[in-house]
């Protein structure tokens, strides 16, 4: 499916369309496999196999690494070391709050978040970076660590993940700021409904380990414009509490709230130089899948 | 606003009913599953504040429906204050004066008369007045009269009748002279002791809607005893030839008090001749059977009388009473001496009691002028006749004679033109294979009364073996057939009297009717039927209608006598339809001649003892609810609350605004739920 988007010729597919393949490895490589084919003139494309350096030959290197070239002109023994080969720590921060299992058009918050970190692993892992996933409500769920093999293990992790407990940000990424010590790149994936100020406080710490941090806000389409027609009894996913609302008295003052928390969460991400996303549930995951990107160009432009 | 049903008003507490809905399909209300109510919990309550208001309407609507179906249910009413002038202006005023027989129990009569003399002193010079007596009809006495002298001779001019009461037609010649009246104030005075038996509630009585009515009632308690003659029966024996009679009178006791020892007397030509003594417990009756009497002669008077009591009218009850004569047939054979084949007919007659018939045989050559002057039917049994005998007959029926020709093997016609009322035809004989059989039977004919029940005589079970054919004429009716259609009894009438046409024999030589158990009583309703025989009522009702032809009978210059002596015509250009008014006995006499030629019994209406009377008000209100705002107009009685409600129906207005708030309610409804 064609949707508008801002590049050019790129081929975007509706999330809901994805909804319905289901297998998440499937919906990850096509995906992956046109994005990259569409962005092969890249910058940063072959990045991770650029030549770095040489160093000396020292035991317990492996043998075949020697740069025989330079030895015959050397006679010493050197060995190439590429970009690639300092591996990165990619690891995906997946909120599997019971609020993020919510979707008006077709595919949940949830589904959506596991496309979009699916995609993401696929990406990375052909970059030959190591992936792994942590998946969290109010406590830590599920936790892959980083590992080059690590793919299929997070794509079947996340195949089991069901949102049914309520969420909170603090406690499960205070436990990973310990854990996440060596740099990586962190995305966090949550529909962040929490106060600004909790959310940075979970996320910082993160930061100030010196991770390079992705934030994608998961929006439903509905969460953002309001749309219900009907006065009816409003129930809260995670606490179960009802409110009967007429939207339609209150939609603007509901978007209006909405704008505020996002802007404050931006301008509290952009102080520490976290990157922040609000993604649409509607919009095309390739369009996630760029926006990421582009951060991580900028990423390792910045390095 | 007053309320006639207000216990009705409990049902408001169904109101709570929709509230309680309300708040319960508040409840139930869709339930949207929502990430979070983290920003919609910071605007509270505004929503629910909102929804409120939006259901209001619907809620009122309910509310409204069930409080106005409610309020129709408690039957509301408009208290008016009674007035006592209806406007200014001439009035139009109509007094109905009630004068049947009961007025003249005790003081009532003057009393009315006084009541409808104050009406008349009542009127302005520019004041109309009609009045209008009322029994079971009405009469207007005076029609819309300035003149107050002729309209106060004419109340002492008016005396207590002899009829019934019906206020029914009292009020519509009333209803009349007020609707075309051009005059501005209608008003109806009903002077009367409203008696019950009176108003029938089915009666349609409607005033003009600006016209009022005000009873005045004269009816005072029914102490003193009162004792009327409700009924008399009369049972003929015959006594050594001598023809007699039984009187049994019903004595009723209306009164309060229980009557012992009355004195009831039999009156016989006007002389007491016996007298009993009876009991009668107040409000029952009881019956007086007299010593047989025997019937000297013609028109015999009789009366039962009791003696004097408040109410004299029905305490004497007339009866006439005659020797019954017997039906003369002449039968018209071929065989005189040798009766074979009117055996069977001849001994069928015999048998009869009431009518008895007198039967003489005669052959065709033998009929006399003086057997037709007397005879009541002739019965042509199988012969031919001649063109002389047939132009005799058709005289004979032409005066009023019956005759029945039974076309048999032998029967030739030649004479009397279209006497008959079929052409005789050939024979079918059905001596070989099935008998015929009679088929579809006129059971709804006078002559065939007799069989007109259920399983009261089967025709078919005759087997006919032989009959002629008839070609009914076109006026005449076919009264019996033959299973293969053809007609067996066929009748027409030529001047005043019939003739039947039977197809068959009556004896064994054709068929065997006369063998079954439906011959007698069919050979006694042809007979009957042609003779146009009725046995005279001993009395007749004051009201009932006498037919004059039938009381005239032969007599030149008929006139009748009424008990007040007075004569009315009953022939040429001052002919009158003779209505029973009177209580006695009417003569019905020649011009010239001396005696009287009938005498007919009149009594009062019996139902008319009974004095219970209703309210005023409930007669009032009956004849001038359909108007709505024809009201009643009268110091002493006041409007009851349901006449006042009935007027104005305003719980049917209700009803109808809660029924159209309920239509709107579910519309509202609807387009609520679909939005």
């Amino acid at each position: 499916m064609d949707a508008a988007s801002p590049i050019p010729g790129a081929r975007f597919v509706d999330p809901s369309v994805l909804a319905r393949i289901g297998n998440l490895e499937l919906v990850s490589k096509s995906l992956v496999d046109g994005f990259i084919n569409g962005l092969h003139k890249a910058p940063f494309f072959g990045s991770s196999v650029d030549f770095a350096e040489h160093r000396g030959y020292v035991p317990g290197d492996d043998v075949r690494r020697i740069d025989w070239k330079v030895y015959a002109r050397t006679e010493r023994f050197y060995v190439k070391e590429y970009e690639a080969d300092s591996n990165m720590n990619f690891s995906v921060l997946l909120d599997m709050s019971k609020s993020m299992d919510f979707g008006t058009r077709g595919i949940t918050k949830f589904d959506y978040a596991r496309f979009l970190t699916a995609c993401l692993t696929n990406l990375v892992h052909r970059q030959r970076d190591r992936v792994g996933l942590v998946a969290f409500d109010s406590d830590i769920v599920e936790h892959v660590p980083p590992s080059a093999k690590h793919m299929e293990v997070v794509l079947h992790t996340l195949e089991k993940l069901t949102p049914s407990r309520p969420g909170k940000l603090g406690p499960p990424l205070k436990k990973l700021a310990e854990f996440f010590g060596r740099r990586g790149l962190l995305v966090v994936i949550s529909d962040f409904y929490e106060e600004p100020d909790a959310v940075a406080e979970a996320i910082f710490p993160l930061r100030f380990r010196g991770n390079d941090i992705i934030v994608f806000h998961v929006m439903d389409p509905s969460e953002l414009d309001f749309s219900f027609p009907d006065a009816s009894s409003f129930e809260d996913l995670e606490s179960g509490v009802q409110m009967p609302i007429v939207p339609e008295g209150l939609r603007d003052e509901y978007r209006a709230l909405v704008q505020a928390h996002t802007q404050a969460l931006q301008k509290r991400f952009a102080a520490n130089r976290v990157d922040y996303a609000v993604l649409d549930t509607s919009k095309p995951l390739d369009f996630a899948l760029f926006s990421y990107l582009n951060m991580r160009e900028r990423l390792m432009r910045t390095r | 606003m007053s309320l006639l049903a207000p216990l009705f008003l409990v049902g408001l507490a169904g109101l709570a009913v929709p509230v309680y809905i309300h708040l319960i399909q508040r409840e139930k209300k869709r339930v949207i599953q929502f990430p979070s109510l983290m920003f919609l919990a910071r605007i509270p309550y505004q929503s629910v504040r909102r929804r409120r208001i939006h259901n209001w309407l619907l809620l009122l609507l309910r509310l409204a429906a069930i409080a106005l179906v409610v309020l129709a249910f408690a039957r509301p009413y408009l208290a008016r204050p009674q007035r006592t002038v209806t406007g200014t202006g001439a009035r139009e005023v109509v007094i109905l004066l009630d004068h049947s027989y009961s007025m003249g129990y005790g003081d009532r009569w003057p009393k009315a008369r006084a009541a409808a003399k104050a009406v008349a002193a009542s009127l302005s010079v520019s004041d109309r007045a009609s009045l209008v007596l009322v029994d079971g009809n009405a009469e207007v006495a005076v029609r819309s009269t300035e003149d107050k002298a002729r309209l106060l001779a004419a109340i002492d001019k008016a005396e207590v009748s002899a009829g019934g009461t019906r206020y029914a037609p009292g009020l519509k010649v009333a209803g009349t002279i007020l609707g075309e009246s051009s005059l501005p104030r209608l008003e109806a005075t009903l002077i009367s002791d409203f008696q019950r038996v009176g108003w029938i509630g089915s009666d349609a009585v409607e005033l003009p809607a600006t016209a009022t009515l005000t009873p005045v009632s004269v009816d005072a308690p029914a102490t003193t005893p009162n004792a009327g003659v409700a009924a008399v029966s009369l049972e003929r024996a015959t006594f050594e030839n001598q023809e007699r009679v039984i009187v049994t009178a019903s004595i009723a006791n209306v009164g309060a008090a229980p009557l012992a020892g009355l004195d009831v007397a039999l009156e016989i030509g006007g002389r007491a001749v016996q007298t009993l003594k009876t009991d009668v417990a107040p409000g029952a009756a009881a019956s007086v059977t007299f010593q047989p009497v025997t019937v000297t002669g013609p028109n015999m008077r009789g009366s039962v009388r009791l003696p004097a009591d408040a109410l004299a009218r029905d305490n004497v009850r007339h009866f006439v009473v005659s020797p019954l004569t017997a039906v003369s047939v002449v039968v018209v054979d071929r065989a005189p001496g040798s009766p074979a084949s009117s055996l069977y007919l001849t001994r069928a007659a015999a048998i009869g009691e009431r009518p008895s018939f007198a039967s003489v045989l005669r052959a065709p050559d033998a009929v006399s002028e003086d057997d037709l002057r007397h005879a009541s039917v002739v019965v042509v049994n199988d012969v031919a006749i001649s063109s002389g005998l047939g132009t005799r007959l058709r005289t004979f029926v032409e005066r009023g004679g019956g005759l029945l020709v039974i076309a048999g093997p032998r029967t030739a016609w030649s004479g009397g033109g279209d006497l008959l009322p079929a052409s005789i035809g050939g024979t079918s004989d059905h001596t070989r294979g099935d008998a015929a059989r009679l088929g579809a039977v006129e059971y709804g004919h006078p002559m065939f009364e007799a069989f007109r029940a259920a399983r009261s005589g089967d025709f078919t079970a005759a087997q006919f073996f032989g009959y002629r054919m008839l070609t009914a004429t076109a006026d005449s009716r076919v009264l019996a057939r033959f299973d293969a259609g053809a007609p067996a009894l066929v009748e027409h009438t030529v001047g005043k009297g019939r003739v039947l046409l039977w197809a068959s024999s009556v004896d064994l030589e054709w068929n065997d009717l006369a063998l079954k158990p439906v011959f007698l009583p069919f050979v006694h309703g042809a007979l009957k039927h042609l003779a146009a025989y009725a046995v005279p009522p001993p009395y007749l009702t004051v009201g009932q209608v006498l037919d004059p032809g039938q009381l005239a009978g032969e007599i030149s210059e008929p006139v009748a006598l009424t008990p007040s002596g007075s004569r009315v015509p009953l022939s040429g250009s001052l002919a009158q339809v003779l209505t029973v008014a009177e209580q006695g006995f009417y003569e019905v006499r020649g011009a010239r001649a001396p005696g009287a030629a009938s005498v007919i019994a009149a009594n009062v209406d019996v139902s008319e003892s009974a004095l219970e009377s209703i309210d005023p008000k409930a007669l009032v209100a009956a004849a001038t609810s359909t108007s709505g705002s024809a009201r009643v107009e009268q110091a002493g009685l006041p409007l009851s609350p349901e006449a006042q409600e009935r007027g104005q129906r305003l719980w049917w207005l209700l009803l109808a605004a809660g029924l159209a708030v309920f239509g709107a309610e579910t519309i509202l409804a609807n387009r609520l739920s679909k939005a």
